[in-house]
């Protein structure tokens, strides 16, 4: 975090391939996007596949690459030239949390592609282009560390994820597309008006306020500096309310929710799992990245007022998943109910919280984008998402079937399974942090209490938050219930067309009852991912030590010395330097 | 009108007798020339005719701004009309051509007929 | 209530062997008791990837299971009285500073002590007896239903050896959702059967809310004693514990005394005791194996294993025990009630099994965990035998499970080891003088009658006790003898081979109020119960002799050690972290210091921490009596007596004159009672009572949920959509599209802007 400012040459040092590796796992899918675009037809979907597995591999590379060891400096640092009087640039570098968020998109990439190989037959080109322009836009996210360009690629984001829905939907595709636009698009011009007020305040600052300050510019750690010397708190709260708009529609917190369902509801297979998988993900970034770091104090202030609409998120989205027919809006529906588990543990503020917040970005997207997977299986078969007119199917499809409870599993956050690692941790970080501990509440006077972290939230939320969990279970059972289980239920219209699977449908594909090669293939991966990150998390806990650690630091500066401390600490830099005049 | 200006035309070889003519006769007839232009507009339905009147008013926007630019004696005015000129030389050709499109389509000349712009 | 028990509630209490520091060692072969099943789990995962048609899964899963079990043997015959921690790989490790409570720490470590071997000895074992039985019993599923069967079989096993093994809060906590997954895949079994998945789904569910609060007792535990390491926990707890012996209960915080009563939540889930029980009897719907090894004898007991490794914290809190104990014997006389109206053999076992838990929990609150440890036992035994026997029975008379439809069939050539089976596990229940449950449930009995101010529990159990005989031996009484007579279930519809795996046309096994004859006496000529072959008989007849035999545990002790009354089992609790010391066993040794300074274990055999038991010798003891008497010298006449009336109630009602199957005596006496038999055969309507004041007002918030956010938030959001549509639509008739509207408009602007800068110019 600290002075990532100083410019990286590449030049002056020579080329080394550790400044280009960002920029690689950006280009490759964005030139194999190009690729299938103007390449033929046919070889469209086998270039996806070739273009998202070399994506992977790079991806492979660079975290082995990586040092882990020091997860919080940020590496691969490369900054190129833009518009350097504005002080745009392509500036870039990852820290741990980027690099695990880079990961599950480039594992993503794949399965993605497997999962859409026979379900998009028109216009394939189109599809799988977007689809690797997209999978470059969200490495752009995680690699940038100039505003601009972190702006450009969560924005653009929006443009192949509309092709995807609108033209490769189902039947409300067109309204679904307008509306995810258009919704997460205006959040994010209120959230691109904060962060210009930041690099603006900077820009206003004395020149010797520290290094980088007096001149326009939009590298994230000046403006970090920035912001957290000079902002009042005033000013925090107004940014931190623009941010918020940006990012908690991208989440989507509580009341900004509603285009979730119906984008998920519309998009195909590999849309919903993308969104579910990553681009949710740059909503709760947005806010580990930005708006703690820019409005620490204001953060803080509000988080009982965040920690609230997170459980009201929980409760409610997990209430409306009870009574949903359809299995795609049902789960969407649980995304909004498990991110609230996600920046409940963000706004915990404390080592715990914020660990599970990381780790449920990660394994939401894994235990998630698999259920949706499955879904998606299951529509290509029966062409129906109700759970009215399809149940029973673990009879006809076993290996599906073990599958969809393994990820419900996952989902429902037993423990063993990755869903339990962060959802317990972000419970446990909200029960922890509260600065009522041992200070006569219920008695407990003068008892010391060693595992209380400062804190304004509490017991209280962690036990109402922890609800969700149960009714976690009961949505998520019930769906089980009634499309696993059960006696088996088909479509009426394909009722005599069992034999012969394939007349029935218009799918060229003549997909066999249960699952194929292709589709254990996609989920296996995922599968793995959410037993061993259950079973063993040490290596993402050692990851994200540094961050974090830095992270609860920079909060218990703020929360120890207030927010002039950072005014202060540019005063008297200002102060010196007069003096020595 | 200053004494100053008198004598410049005067120099210039102007008859004494336009020295009464004054910019106020210019922009009134400049004006007289856009308010027939603007009737004619509005109350004629021929595209052709419509057609002139535009140009007429354009052509009287011209005058005003050759009469201002000969008061404050500043050529810019002057150069502006030029392009006014042109454009309007280009434009006829394209007007006029559009129309006789127009009245292949419908046979008509009636701007009444095409009102397929409608909110 | 709060008076009575504030001298009881641990006057004192010191953790005999909890305050021995541990041994730490690095792994050890007792990790191979937690992969061995998980071997067996890759093994039967293997077999349904390849479909393998054999016994080969249950074969392996017995072996794998035999394997643990001797380990655990081993364990035990190794086993110092000293707790043992053994290392394993890190789950769980968060750091924020290098202070006591800033780090979150909770691996694959063991923590083995005395209590932590008792519950793996009886666990293991059965579970190795039990899929030896199943491997039999689940023939009918041969392929990949038979291998997964063993594989969630074995996955049981791992999460019930986590969860007791486990050296911390959050792998008990592992092993405590795990076996609820393993009990959800059991009981949905049979997944196209629509109460199957029902039952499932309600077993998983009510857990969960348990399990809610189990983990904000782990957070509180964690906020306040800063680890969740067992060790750790009673390391903190100690000075609490002094503050406990002193009676100063106003020193401890109350939110230390709250953790005990929410980890009780969490145990009041798994165990099913009220309010959380209603699951259990619903859960039979599983493969009968299952509700014996799960349902009956193993998981269910993970409650009371909860608060008895918990015990220290529990004797902190002036509510939490009281709490227990209550809730403990009014689920016993709950559940008996509700079993004595049945008429599903299995529910009825099921039901005796809530109560049989419900009397644990009374003995962990009225301070015997000995007594509960015991019982718990004592139980698995002998009602995994009872289940074991009502499968066989259920599995001969193709799923035939209503009494009434079923009588003397030990009659039948090949039935004389179940009919044997039954009586044993019918005396056992019944708590027939000498047999294993008659001391442990005298034991329990008498310590609730010791321990002031829980004599109306005691009375309570008593009385319950009455009933489990009456009802234990009614279903002895109409199924294993009497006149011969029988009827299939309706299994018989489906071929043989899908047998219990219900047809898509199989309907609901709607056993117990099944009044449609569609299997007449012409059906039962062509019907042959088939007996049981050589595995069922061969587990039964072993539990059979291990359930009369556990009565020895009484007699057995321990080498080098004080011997305890109650035998074997009260001395393994003693040694672990569930022993306490009981004030007037304290009183006592103090006496016998000024006695003559007999102290420690004497000639007698009475060692300075004996529990409650034998404290009650002592006169000057404020214990409570039994009307006068020495609790435990009288109970084993009480309460054989208490169990002979009982029995004999049901031999009168049930047996004596009764020529068919259908009827008995007891059916002209229910009219006496009026609605009340009705009203227990419906469970006290407690399900329906769930149903509408919590389901149904749930749903109704979810459908308003679902609507408001259909109209209101959405109906916002599109409202905003809508408002620059609006304006458009608003303005768009000026656009008419016509020249000579656009020119008008163009003259009147021309001229308002005219007008202007002549109003302008004006001034």
């Amino acid at each position: 975090m600290q002075n990532a400012a100083t410019p990286i040459s590449a030049a002056a040092a020579g080329f080394q391939i550790q400044d280009w590796w960002l920029v690689l796992l950006m280009a490759v899918p964005l030139a194999f996007s190009f690729i299938i675009a103007f390449g033929a037809p046919h070889r469209a979907r086998a270039t996806a596949l070739f273009g998202t597995l070399v994506a992977a591999a790079l991806t492979t590379v660079v975290l082995f690459q990586f040092n882990w060891g020091n997860g919080a400096a940020f590496q691969f640092q490369n900054r190129i030239a833009w518009l350097p009087s504005l002080g745009i640039s392509f500036s870039m570098g990852v820290d741990s949390v980027a690099m695990l968020l880079i990961a599950l998109t480039g594992l993503l990439g794949p399965l993605c592609v497997l999962a859409s190989w026979t379900a998009i037959t028109d216009r394939v080109r189109t599809y799988y282009a977007w689809l690797l322009a997209l999978q470059a836009a969200m490495v752009g996210v995680f690699i940038a560390r100039d505003l601009i360009l972190f702006y450009i690629c969560f924005e653009f984001t929006l443009i192949p994820m509309y092709v995807l829905i609108s033209l490769y939907g189902s039947t409300n595709r067109k309204r679904a597309a307008t509306t995810f636009f258009l919704y997460t698009f205006t959040g994010s011009m209120i959230a691109l008006a904060g962060l210009v007020y930041v690099a603006w305040v900077n820009a206003g600052l004395p020149k010797d306020a520290f290094e980088g300050a007096g001149t326009w510019t939009f590298d994230i750690a000046v403006l970090q500096q920035a912001a957290q010397g000079s902002l009042t708190m005033a000013q925090q709260s107004l940014v931190l309310l623009a941010l918020m708009a940006g990012f908690a529609v991208k989440v989507p917190l509580f009341p900004v929710h509603t285009w979730l369902p119906l984008a998920h509801t519309e998009a195909p297979t590999a849309g919903s799992v993308i969104l579910a998988g990553v681009l949710l993900k740059l909503g709760t970034y947005g806010i580990y990245r930005f708006a703690l770091p820019f409005c620490t104090g204001a953060f803080i202030q509000y988080a009982p007022f965040l920690a609230v609409l997170c459980i009201i998120g929980i409760l409610y989205g997990g209430l409306i998943c009870w009574v949903q027919t359809d299995m795609k809006k049902l789960v969407a529906y649980s995304s909004v109910a498990h991110l609230g588990f996600c920046v409940l543990g963000l706004v915990a503020l404390n080592t715990a919280g914020i660990q599970g917040s990381i780790l449920y970005m990660i394994n939401h997207g894994l235990s998630t984008g698999a259920l949706f997977l499955c879904v998606g299986f299951m529509y290509e078969r029966y062409h129906t998402r109700s759970m009215k007119e399809v149940g029973g199917l673990a009879s006809k499809m076993p290996i599906w079937a073990t599958f969809m409870v393994f990820f419900v599993m996952a989902s429902v956050g037993l423990p063993g399974l990755n869903g339990f690692i962060s959802e317990f941790l972000c419970i446990f970080g909200t029960f922890q942090a509260s600065d009522t501990w041992g200070k006569g509440v219920w008695g407990s006077s003068g008892a010391p209490v060693p595992g209380a972290t400062p804190g304004n939230l509490g017991p209280w939320y962690a036990l109402i938050a922890g609800l969700g969990v149960i009714v976690a279970a009961m949505y998520l059972l019930i769906m089980v219930g009634k499309v696993v289980f059960g006696p088996l239920r088909e479509p009426g219209a394909h009722g005599d067309a069992h034999g012969s699977h394939g007349e029935s449908h218009d799918s060229p594909g003549h997909l066999p009852a249960d699952l194929t090669a292709r589709e254990i293939t996609a989920l296996m991966p995922l599968a793995i991912a959410c037993l061993v990150f259950g079973l063993y998390p040490m290596p993402l806990f050692d990851a994200l030590k540094g961050p974090v650690g830095e992270t609860v630091a920079m909060v218990q500066d703020v929360r120890e010395n207030g927010l002039n401390n950072g005014a202060a600490k540019t005063a008297s830099v200002i102060d010196a330097r007069e003096g020595t005049r | 009108m200053t004494t100053e200006f008198t004598a410049t035309l005067a120099q210039a070889g102007y008859p004494a007798a336009f020295q009464s003519i004054t910019l106020a006769h210019y922009l009134f007839i400049s004006g007289a020339m856009f308010s027939l232009g603007l009737i004619g507009f509005l109350t004629r339905r021929n595209l052709i005719i419509m057609f002139l009147c535009t140009e007429l008013m354009f052509q009287a926007a011209g005058l005003a701004l050759v009469a201002f630019s000969r008061f404050h004696m500043n050529m810019t005015g002057q150069s502006f009309v030029i392009f006014i000129v042109t454009v309007a030389a280009a434009e006829a050709a394209m007007a006029l051509a559009l129309v006789v499109l127009l009245f292949r389509r419908r046979e008509s000349l009636d701007a009444e007929e095409w009102s397929e712009l409608k909110g | 209530m709060t008076n009575l028990l504030s001298n009881f509630c641990l006057a004192s209490a010191a953790p005999g062997a909890a305050t021995l520091s541990p041994i730490l060692l690095g792994p050890s072969e007792a990790q191979l008791i937690l992969a061995l099943p998980i071997i067996g789990l890759l093994f039967c995962t293997l077999c349904a990837i390849f479909r393998v048609k054999s016994k080969a899964p249950a074969f392996f899963t017995v072996a794998c299971l035999a394997g643990a079990f001797a380990l655990v043997v081993r364990l035990y015959l190794n086993k110092t009285g000293t707790p043992v921690i053994t290392s394993g790989f890190e789950w769980f490790f968060l750091e924020w500073g290098d202070g006591k409570g800033q780090r979150l720490v909770a691996n694959f470590s063991l923590y083995l002590d005395s209590l932590t071997i008792l519950w793996m000895l009886f666990v293991t074992g059965l579970a190795t007896l039990i899929a030896l039985y199943a491997s039999e019993y689940m023939a009918g599923d041969l392929g990949t239903g038979y291998c997964r069967f063993f594989a969630a079989f074995n996955l049981f096993v791992f999460s019930m050896s986590c969860l007791v093994m486990g050296d911390n809060l959050l792998l008990l906590f592992l092993g405590w959702e795990g076996v609820g997954l393993c009990s959800y895949l059991l009981i949905g079994y049979f997944y196209k059967k629509p109460s199957a998945v029902e039952a499932a789904k309600k077993a998983f569910i009510m857990n969960r809310i348990g399990d809610l609060g189990l983990l904000m007792g782990i957070g509180l535990t964690f906020v306040h004693f800063g680890s969740i390491e067992y060790r750790d926990i009673f390391h903190a707890a100690q000075p609490y514990i002094e503050a406990a012996k002193a009676g100063k209960y106003n020193e401890i915080p109350f939110l230390v005394q709250l953790i005990p009563v929410l980890l009780a939540i969490g145990a009041f889930g798994k165990s099913a005791q009220i309010p959380l029980y209603v699951w259990l009897p619903d859960a039979m719907e599983g493969p009968t194996p299952v509700s014996a090894l799960i349902h009956a004898a193993t998981m269910v007991t993970a409650g009371v294993y909860l608060v008895a490794r918990m015990y220290p914290l529990f004797l902190l809190s002036e509510y939490a025990l009281p709490l227990v104990a209550w809730v403990g014997a009014l689920t016993a006389l709950l559940a008996a009630t509700i079993g004595m109206a049945q008429f599903d053999i299995k529910r009825i076992m099921a039901y005796s099994t809530v109560s049989q838990l419900g009397y644990m929990f009374a003995g962990l609150g009225g301070l015997s965990s000995t007594g509960a440890a015991f019982h718990v036992v004592t139980h698995a035994f002998f009602k995994a035998l009872l289940f074991l026997a009502c499968g066989a029975i259920m599995h001969g008379f193709a799923g035939q499970l209503d009494l009434r439809k079923l009588s003397g069939i030990r009659r039948l050539k090949g039935w004389g080891i179940v009919s044997f089976g039954m009586l044993v596990g019918c005396l056992n229940l019944s708590g027939f003088p000498f047999t294993s449950g008659f001391f442990s449930k005298d034991m329990l009995i008498g310590s609730e009658f010791l321990t002031p101010g829980m004599a109306p529990i005691g009375w309570i159990l008593l009385f319950t006790a009455g009933l489990t005989a009456y009802y234990t031996f009614r279903v002895f009484f109409r199924v294993i003898v009497g006149p011969l007579h029988y009827e299939p279930g309706d299994e018989l519809h489906s071929a043989h081979d899908e047998h219990g795996h219900g047809g898509e046309n199989h309907n609901e096994h709607a056993h117990v109020q099944d009044d449609h004859q569609h299997h007449d006496h012409g059906h039962g000529g062509h019907f042959h119960p088939h007996a049981p072959g050589w595995a069922i008989n061969t587990v039964l007849l072993t539990l059979s002799v291990l359930s009369l035999s556990a009565s020895a545990l009484n007699f057995l002790h321990l080498p080098n050690q004080p011997h305890i009354e109650g035998g074997i089992v009260p001395e393994l609790v003693m040694e672990s972290s569930a022993a306490y010391e009981s004030p007037y066993a304290r009183h006592e040794a103090h006496e016998g210091t000024g006695d003559g300074g007999h102290e420690g274990p004497d000639a007698h055999g009475t060692p300075s921490y004996v529990p409650t038991a034998i404290a009650l010798d002592d006169p000057h003891a404020h214990a409570g009596t039994f009307l006068g008497w020495n609790p435990h010298a009288v109970m084993f006449y009480v309460s054989g007596a208490v169990g002979f009336i009982g029995i004999f109630v049901a031999f009168v009602l049930h047996y004596v004159g009764r020529t068919t199957a259908a009827t008995a005596k007891a059916d002209a006496l229910l009219p006496m009672l009026g609605p009340i038999p009705g009203w227990a055969q419906h469970k006290w309507y407690v399900d329906e009572f769930y149903k509408y004041s919590i389901y149904w007002p749930l749903i109704i918030l979810a459908n308003l949920c679902n609507l408001f956010d259909k109209l209101i938030i959405d109906g916002i959001v599109r409202l905003f959509g809508a408002i620059p549509r609006w304006i458009g639509n608003t303005i768009r008739p000026t656009q008419s599209g016509e020249l000579h509207g656009y020119a008008a408009g163009m003259a009147a602007g021309v001229a308002v802007l005219l007008f202007i800068v002549f109003i302008l110019t004006l001034r």
